[in-house]
């Protein structure tokens, strides 16, 4: 019954992505020789302008990134650049979030700090970095850590405030030590939230790398393939850069949800 | 009950307190004792062209709001630096954030109901759910902001070519709590209300609506925020005005961050950016709790 709902379910959701992809050509392939394929760019007008790329010209545009390798390094390095921010930013924001969730007067201190910083969108800080760390590879990173750690900082923070009361007196009635606490009943009980708020911050993470990418831009890297592809521009490679992007993104997305399920397995076990 | 009320606000006050006279001070230490009374290192990092004077920010802030410079009527000084490059295009805080908030408001009133629309029909029939789930799953995974470039080229460098990220941008963000705010209502209220005769609008309005309304109104306060990043983002892009364009004085493009940013006025529009956030996000709180309330007694019945 659940086996056969699934296929079902599996069916039509290809048959909708396939009625979408096949809309789609039809469209380009209608619209290629109507299109304008002039377009007005800032000072002038620029002439050969695909707007609605076909399957044909995009298969080919993908073979050539794919075998000078630009769009493997370019993969490469933007996936690098947000794991590290992610990394980074995600141990800063867990561990404060940890411990103004367990000291209230550590929390009382950083609130201020953190309304401020949870307004702001993280892009912002972008000119700061650029002066701060310099046009490298720092100041990317740091950007897509800085806007990680806002996000991670909240769920941790939420996730441990909303720890039911009953079980920290219950392992402080068996005298139970502070850290031992904070490793069998604190992080536990905010493990669902940290990784929920986590999943959230990959998903900007990935946001937050296009512009990143645009300082003192150097070829491998997806945010300038867009933004140098847009500058020609050449429809084909940004759309292909898009879809690796999304696939990116969608592959990140269900590693973290693939994580947020096994981090979360007691709680299922528990209800049978 | 108020002690620990007292207490968060002592220790917020003196935690931003401290934070500030300790800044004031380490960005000051340069003017104070000049820069040969510092080791080396240190006198690196504490310069004012990269952690601005406490006085100098407000300086700035003072003349963005006000749009001109203090003390320099008649002669420019400064014209050609961030501030007087700003003020020379007449541009001033409010102004700016003004425009941004405009940008915001329209994405969301754009977006949130096609969002809303989508989550609802994916909430009310499984069948629409099962074939459009994955088109969504798909389409919600290209970053906004990398829309940017490609929607210039359909509608050239214009108004719609901004907002068209942020639109997206929200109504993307709407759709899963619209969705489960639908698919989650209990089927005993829905059998109950067919089984009185209810259908079509009154069936909508008098049980789908009140049940997801709650899930729904939460996911438009937080579709605002989405839509202020994104508006910052597409601004520090492209955009000719708004705070976005504020903070990097005519888009990254032109590699202007390269020349001459002035960090004074990055930390003015960040403190503008912040009030402004938490203003519209403590708006869309009372109106939230107002309409949520109405709901929630209704439910309680």
């Amino acid at each position: 019954m659940v086996a056969a709902l699934r296929s079902v379910r599996l069916r039509r959701g290809l048959l909708g992505l396939l009625t979408l992809a096949a809309l789609y050509g039809m469209t380009a392939q209608i619209a290629s020789g109507r299109l304008p394929t002039t377009v007005y760019m800032a000072p002038h007008d620029i002439e050969g302008v695909e707007l609605l790329p076909t399957y044909p010209s995009l298969a080919e545009e993908a073979v050539f990134l794919v075998r000078s390798g630009i769009l493997q390094s370019s993969i490469a390095v933007s996936a690098g650049r947000v794991l590290a921010g992610l990394l980074l930013g995600s141990a800063v924001g867990i561990t404060l979030g940890i411990g103004m969730g367990w000291a209230a007067r550590l929390e009382y201190a950083l609130e201020p700090w953190v309304v401020l910083l949870r307004f702001t969108p993280a892009l912002a800080l972008l000119p700061l970095y650029v002066l701060w760390f310099g046009l490298g590879e720092p100041s990317k990173v740091g950007l897509i850590a800085t806007a990680v750690a806002i996000i991670t900082l909240q769920g941790t923070h939420l996730g441990v405030r909303g720890i039911p009361h009953v079980y920290l007196d219950a392992a402080a009635a068996m005298a139970a030590p502070r850290l031992l606490v904070l490793r069998h009943v604190v992080l536990p009980a905010a493990l669902p939230q940290i990784l929920a708020s986590v999943r959230i911050s990959v998903a900007l993470a990935w946001v937050t790398v296009v512009v990143a990418e645009l300082i003192k831009p150097t070829m491998p890297s997806l945010g300038y393939l867009v933004a140098l592809a847009g500058a020609y521009p050449r429809v084909p490679t940004i759309v292909v850069a898009l879809a690796a992007m999304a696939a990116l993104v969608l592959v990140s997305d269900g590693l973290m949800l693939g994580a947020y399920r096994w981090g979360t397995r007691w709680m299922r076990t528990q209800h049978g | 009950m108020s002690t620990p009320g007292r207490q968060r606000a002592v220790f917020g006050c003196v935690s931003v307190a401290a934070l500030l006279a300790v800044y004031t001070l380490l960005s000051n230490v340069n003017q104070l004792f000049g820069a040969e009374a510092l080791p080396g290192p240190l006198a690196r990092v504490l310069r004012p062209d990269l952690l601005p004077p406490t006085q100098d920010i407000f300086k700035a802030l003072m003349s963005l709001v006000t749009g001109r410079l203090p003390g320099a009527e008649g002669h420019d000084a400064h014209v050609g630096d961030h501030v007087g490059h700003l003020l020379e295009q007449q541009v001033t805080l409010q102004g700016a954030l003004l425009q941004s908030i405009l940008r915001v408001l329209v994405g969301v009133a754009v977006g949130a109901p096609l969002g809303i629309l989508l989550g609802f029909a994916m909430g009310w029939s499984r069948k629409l759910d099962d074939y459009v789930h994955p088109v969504y799953i798909l389409l919600r995974s290209i970053p906004p902001l990398a829309l940017i470039t490609y929607v210039m080229l359909w509608l050239g460098h214009s108004e719609a070519h901004l907002l068209v990220p942020i639109v997206y941008a929200v109504s993307v963000t709407v759709v899963i709590p619209a969705y489960h705010g639908v698919r989650d209502i209990a089927e005993l209220y829905v059998r109950a209300a067919r089984s009185l005769g209810a259908g079509g609008w009154l069936l909508f309005s008098r049980v789908i609506l009140p049940a997801a309304g709650p899930s729904v109104l939460s996911a438009l306060r937080y579709s605002l925020i989405i839509a202020w990043m994104t508006t910052v983002g597409v601004e520090m892009l492209m955009g000719d005005n708004g705070i976005g364009h504020l903070i990097v004085g005519g888009g990254l493009w032109s590699s202007r961050l390269q020349v001459g940013v002035d960090p004074a006025v990055v930390i003015v529009a960040i403190l503008g950016l912040a009030t402004a956030g938490c203003l519209m996000d403590a708006a869309a709180r009372i109106v939230t709790d107002r309409l949520t309330f109405w709901v929630r007694r209704r439910r309680a019945w």
